[in-house]
């Protein structure tokens, strides 16, 4: 009764230009850990092999030291490993695959589909019909010959690809490297393991997307698994389990805030989001100065909990009311220009709004460390 | 406030009490000479407030050479309302008084409290410096300093601007310059002053740049570099692709069999220009040949025509024959009628010679006739006029003298008219029968008788009596009567006249003849112009033409005939000379054709004779029906000999050897081609594979996306400065926007005071006041219209002046404020000339009226209309 793990999209050798240095270094790092917890969890679950469905490395010329390393992450698991070119690794006159072989990086267990045709694992009762992409984009289905290869009746058949499953979404008809949402059936296959899609992601009862191990977008719904696919023999319906695999959740929220129990309700929130996470917060509307402690106070507090907390307050304005102006003891052509300031953070310009925005935040700090010169400054700006 | 008495004892010169009491609300003159004191009293007043009565650098209090003195200063005031007594004592027993309408104060507590009144602040360490004095610095005038409002008012600024604010109510910030402070030095870290980046923010937008070029060569490389990837795969499979399919080996198998097919061609080549060599010579030979048919054919037709012209020639001679009679006969009718027409022509002439003659004489006798006659006429004249002329030559007048006589005779007449006036005249009327004598002669009747000389009458019985004329003019008139009478009697005498009426007659005689004469030359004249002899030469001459025509006339003999038109006869005889010569013309012409006819004939018959006997020759037939055969068997077999050419070379031309040369070329270089260029791919291959094997190694994907992740951070960074930069920026200029709008505020009321006092100096002028409230920029009137400059730029007398309007100012704001003023004056003003002075004391004067002057001078004699009497120093010390 074979096993196997079925895995995608690690996209290693990213980078996270979005986030600081810190953060994305500890992003990427994230990445080969999500490769040890596959090795890890293949072997905890006893599978008899790994099936990585395209995009391993996100390009093709990444260094020496991330190809090594990532071989090196695999070693948990010493069963057979078959790994398949995708869009970013496609299996090019020279690629980042020709480099592994060539540094001689690649374990014995460790099985390249560089070209069309089948992996025969007769030890582990499976037959991986393969379908790597040799040019960076296609526009055929490159699975169409698994409907015509033959595999050993007592072997499972089970496909490997790497593409767009043609109709599963409106804007993907005309998308590169398309596959065919029948193939499973078309191709007679016991299951067809797929990548491309960062999410995992079900077409039918035999074709799945895994999704990615380590999530690195915050688009994707449901990344960060692995899924252990269980079939009783040729023929059977797939037993298929997700497995946690990612360390970071990558929350993002678009919020209005119009009143202050807004502004609590998205506070709560981020106080109950588990750690650690990857955080982008971006907020329109409007919040007095007493608010916009609170907000800058529980960002500081959510920063030392999560791993990146990014909050774009560009759209949120500053409306200190009469109390905040009184208590910061603006008085004369402060007080006047605070108003000015309120007044242009409306403006239809989004650029003078912003920048009026900015300014009423510098002054209104400046005029509460006169007050309290003593207590914790709250920080100037984005965190 | 009003200062009201000073007393000061152990102070400088004053080691005994000097008390300067009753002091005016307004204005005060005290005045003395130099070292008197003035500014001593006014140091006194000085460390009064300013001076902490514990300091110990108030040396200069103590008098000279004294160091046990206690320098002492009494103040009494009144001031809001109140009457304030300060009583300070320095270096010795130290104290400080203040009694405030009944509290009492002393100490530091009594010097807070004034310096809290007054606007000023205490020396933390030694002696009180100007930038402690606050407001009375700005009002209380050091002797040489008027001009250096400057200082003054920056260190009186913040107690004026809190006098403004107590003014205005709470426009002004409490912490307004603070805030714009750090927001300026907040913005300093990222801008220049000119808004440039500076400092990290510069560093970032270099760094920025920077990396935006190095991830384009980035870019540019990974391009590259996957284009190379790109190369390597085709160039991979073209490679085993020709390495099994070999192309080049095909094209040299192309390449021989192009050769064996051009090696076959050739040899028909070869075949056809052996053909080709035979067929040329077989037509040369068939030229040659049709050549010599061509010449006996000619020699044949030669022949031909030469029996054609050989007819033709006799035909000629026949017809040049059959004329020659009519000819001739032509010829001779011609000649008949050319005689003819000539002897018409001989009588025409002599008829119209005679008819000539016939003419002539019939004139000549007319002329003849005419002629007797006018010679007859002259004749009769010429007897006439020689007639006339002996008359006229015989009974000469000479007018002249005729002229002169009558010239006489009216003078004798006039003579005689004026003898009978001045003569007595004697009137006698006589009795019938009566007479007298007179001179002889008897008197009868009634009459008068003119006495011109002495007359004798005789009175018949009586007596005579003598009458005499008396006078010298009735003598001389009877002398020239007497003497004109003889010319007068002379000249008839010589004219042979009786008298001259005879004269007259004959004069007139003698014109009628002249006249006469000139009538009778002039018909002479007309008609014998040359005289009469030529007249009678020409009647001879006619004559004798006359005769001979006559005789002529005989000569010619009468024929007879019928008169012939000359005209008419010689136009004929031109016909028929011409008919003639045309007839002689043709029958020499004809037998000029006749013969040059005849001679032809002779000559065509020769040659035709000639030209048959050769070819009637039978050797010559003979050869000519050989070379017939010979032609056309050549023919027969140059026409084989074409057929196969064109067939061959149709053939040859198929193949089109061109062609299958440039095949063979082409062939062999693409075989070359393709074992070339499979070797340079098999090169290049290698050469991809080692180039993309080292950049690889590279990992240029990786390094561009940690590079752009880096850009990412510099420009998030860039950015947040930017924004900041730009909030900073905005902050800033609208803190300054807000603060100068408020100063603006602030100084409308300073301005107003201003203005009132500098009117009188300069009208219409105007001078601004800055941030701190300090005077700037002066605009007034001047010689070259508007001018505007800073008022440090002017004189030193008239900054001085300014000065001096500007506290004035200052002090009608403060006042207006509820702050104490006080001026207090140290010989002010001594760098005004007297205009500019007169005007300053107006100015002094108003001020004065509001607040309480001190005015201390050496030169009282400035002051003295200052309405107020001037307190002499000298006097005071004395009076204590």
């Amino acid at each position: 009764m074979p096993r196997f793990l079925h895995t995608a999209d690690w996209q290693m050798g990213r980078y996270y230009s979005r986030f600081d240095n810190d953060d994305a270094v500890a992003l990427a790092e994230a990445r080969f850990t999500a490769i040890e917890r596959l090795a890890q969890l293949a072997r905890d679950e006893r599978c008899d092999a790994v099936l990585v469905a395209g995009d391993v490395f996100d390009a093709q010329t990444v260094a020496d030291r991330t190809i090594r390393r990532v071989f090196n992450a695999m070693s948990g698991f010493s069963g057979p490993w078959v790994m398949l070119p995708g869009n970013h690794d496609a299996a090019l006159a020279e690629s980042v695959w020709t480099r592994a072989r060539r540094l001689n990086a690649v374990p014995d267990n460790v099985h390249l589909a560089l070209e069309p045709g089948v992996v025969e694992l007769k030890a582990q009762g499976l037959a991986v019909l393969a379908a790597p992409l040799t040019q960076r984009h296609t526009h055929s289905d490159l699975t169409e010959h698994f409907d015509h290869l033959d595999t050993p009746p007592e072997l499972l058949r089970v496909g490997l690809a790497h593409g767009s499953v043609q109709g599963l979404l409106a804007e993907d008809i005309d998308s590169a490297n398309p596959i065919a949402a029948d193939r499973a059936a078309q191709a007679n296959l016991d299951y067809l393991a797929l990548g491309d899609w960062h999410g995992v992601k079900q077409i039918n009862a035999r074709t799945w997307y895994s999704g990615t191990p380590e999530p690195e977008r915050f688009r994707n719904n449901e990344a960060g698994v692995a899924l252990v696919v269980d079939i009783t023999g040729p023929g059977a319906e797939p037993d298929v389990r997700r497995h946690r695999i990612g360390q970071f959740e990558w929350v993002q929220w678009r919020e209005h805030l119009n009143v202050a129990t807004d502004l609590d309700e998205l506070l709560q929130r981020l106080e109950e989001l588990p750690a650690p996470a990857v955080v982008d917060i971006r907020l329109s509307g409007e919040v007095d100065l007493a608010g916009e402690q609170k907000l800058l106070h529980a960002l500081s507090v959510a920063e030392a909990r999560h791993r990146s907390v990014q909050c774009d307050r560009s759209q949120l304005s500053l409306q200190p009311t009469d109390e905040d102006i009184a208590e910061l003891n603006a008085d004369g052509y402060l007080g006047e220009v605070i108003g000015e300031l309120r007044e242009q953070q409306e403006s239809a310009d989004d650029e003078k709004a912003a920048t009026s925005r900015d300014a009423l935040a510098i002054l209104t700090s400046l005029l509460r460390d006169r007050i309290e010169p003593a207590s914790e400054s709250a920080g100037e700006g984005q965190s | 406030m009003k200062l009201q008495r000073v007393r000061i004892e152990q102070l400088r010169q004053f080691r005994q009490p000097l008390e300067v009491g009753e002091l005016g609300p307004g204005l005060n003159l005290i005045h003395g000479p130099n070292e008197s004191g003035k500014s001593t009293l006014v140091r006194a007043i000085r460390a009064a407030f300013f001076e902490r009565h514990r300091s110990s650098s108030v040396d200069d209090l103590r008098p000279w050479g004294d160091s046990s003195a206690a320098p002492s200063v009494e103040l009494d005031f009144e001031c809001r309302g109140v009457q304030w007594q300060l009583r300070k004592r320095f270096l010795q027993q130290k104290r400080c008084d203040l009694q405030v309408a009944g509290d009492s104060y002393s100490g530091e507590e009594a010097e807070d409290k004034l310096a809290d009144l007054l606007g000023f602040q205490f020396a933390s360490r030694g002696a009180s410096q100007d930038k402690h004095w606050g407001i009375p610095g700005l009002l209380w005038v050091e002797q040489g300093s008027g001009q250096n409002v400057h200082d003054a008012v920056a260190y009186a600024g913040d107690h004026l601007k809190s006098a403004l604010n107590s003014l205005l109510g709470e426009v002004a910030s409490s912490g307004g310059d603070d805030v714009i402070q750090k927001v300026q030095s907040q913005r300093a870290e990222l801008l220049t002053a000119t808004g440039k980046p500076r400092g990290d923010y510069a560093r970032l937008g270099e760094e920025q740049k920077t990396l935006v070029t190095e991830l384009a060569a980035l870019d540019e490389r990974v391009a590259h570099y996957q284009s190379m990837v790109d190369r390597l795969g085709e160039l991979r499979q073209r490679y085993q692709r020709n390495e099994q399919e070999r192309p080049w080996e095909a094209a040299r198998q192309s390449q021989q069999e192009a050769e064996n097919r051009f090696r076959e061609i050739e040899q028909w080549q070869q075949e056809q220009k052996q053909e080709q060599q035979a067929l040329d010579d077989c037509r040369q030979t068939l030229e040659l040949l049709r050549r010599q048919q061509q010449q006996s054919q000619v020699a044949a037709r030669k022949l031909t025509e030469r029996e054609q012209t050989l007819a033709h020639c006799k035909e000629t001679v026949n017809t040049l024959q059959t004329r020659e009679e009519q000819v001739t006969v032509a010829q001779q009718q011609a000649r008949k009628a050319y005689d003819k027409a000539r002897q018409q022509v001989r009588v025409a002439k002599e008829q119209e010679q005679r008819n000539r003659l016939d003419n002539d004489i019939k004139q000549l006798r007319l002329q003849l006739e005419t002629l007797g006659k006018n010679l007859e006429k002259a004749r009769a004249h010429q007897a006439e006029l020689q007639e006339t002329r002996n008359q006229q030559q015989a009974n000469p007048l000479d007018l002249e003298a005729l002229e002169a006589l009558r010239k006489t005779q009216r003078q004798l007449e006039q003579e005689r008219v004026r003898s009978q006036a001045i003569s007595t005249r004697l009137h006698y009327a006589l009795e019938s029968g009566q007479s007298l004598t007179l001179n002889g002669q008897s008197l009868q009747g009634e009459g008068d008788e003119l006495l011109l000389e002495a007359s004798t009458l005789a009175l018949p019985g009586i007596g005579e009596l003598t009458i005499t004329p008396g006078g010298d003019d009735l003598a001389r008139v009877q002398r020239q009567l007497e003497r004109l009478q003889e010319s007068y009697d002379n000249q008839l005498k010589s004219m042979k006249v009786d008298s001259p009426e005879q004269a007259g007659k004959l004069a007139e005689q003698q014109a009628q003849r002249k006249e006469t004469i000139q009538r009778l030359e002039a018909l002479l004249a007309s008609i014998a112009p040359q005289g009469v002899d030529v007249l009678e030469s020409q009647q001879q001459e006619l004559t004798r033409r006359l005769e001979q025509l006559q005789s002529e006339q005989k000569v010619l003999s009468e024929i007879p005939g019928e008169p012939v038109s000359l005209t008419g006869a010689e136009a004929a005889l031109e016909l028929a000379e011409q008919q003639l010569s045309e007839a002689d013309g043709n029958l020499q012409e004809h037998s000029k054709q006749l013969f040059a006819a005849t001679q032809a004939l002779e000559n065509a018959q020769t040659e035709w004779q000639q030209l048959k006997g050769e070819l009637d020759n039978p050797e010559r037939q003979a050869a000519e029906r050989s070379l017939q055969t010979q032609i056309a068997e050549t023919g027969e077999r140059a026409t084989r000999l074409q057929q196969s050419v064109s067939n061959r070379q149709e053939q040859i031309d198929e193949a089109r050897p061109q062609l299958l040369q440039q095949d063979m070329a082409r062939f062999k270089a693409s075989a070359e081609q393709l074992e070339r260029s499979h070797q340079q791919e098999a090169l290049e291959l290698t050469s991809l594979e080692s180039k993309l094997e080292s950049q690889g190694a590279e990992g240029l994907e990786e390094q561009r996306e940690e590079l752009a992740a880096r850009l990412e951070h510099v420009n998030r960074r860039f950015t947040e400065l930017h924004r900041r930069a730009e909030a900073l920026d905005l902050l800033l200029s609208l803190l300054q926007e807000k603060r100068q709008a408020l100063t603006r505020r602030l100084q409308a009321p300073l301005q107003k005071h201003l203005n009132h006092y500098l009117g009188v100096l300069f009208p219409k002028a105007n001078l601004d006041v800055d941030d701190n409230l300090m005077p700037g920029q002066l605009t007034r009137t001047g010689q070259q219209g508007q001018e505007t400059g800073d008022v440090l730029e002017l004189s030193f007398g008239a900054r001085e002046q300014m000065g001096l309007i500007s506290r004035l100012a200052y002090a009608d704001l403060l006042q207006e404020a509820g702050r104490p003023t006080l001026i207090i004056l140290d010989d002010t003003l001594v760098h005004s000339d007297r205009r500019r002075l007169d005007q300053m004391k107006r100015i002094l004067f108003d001020a004065a009226s509001r607040h309480q002057v001190l005015l201390f001078t050496c030169h009282p004699e400035n002051w003295q209309d200052l309405g107020v009497a001037p307190r002499d120093l000298e006097a005071l010390k004395t009076a204590n």
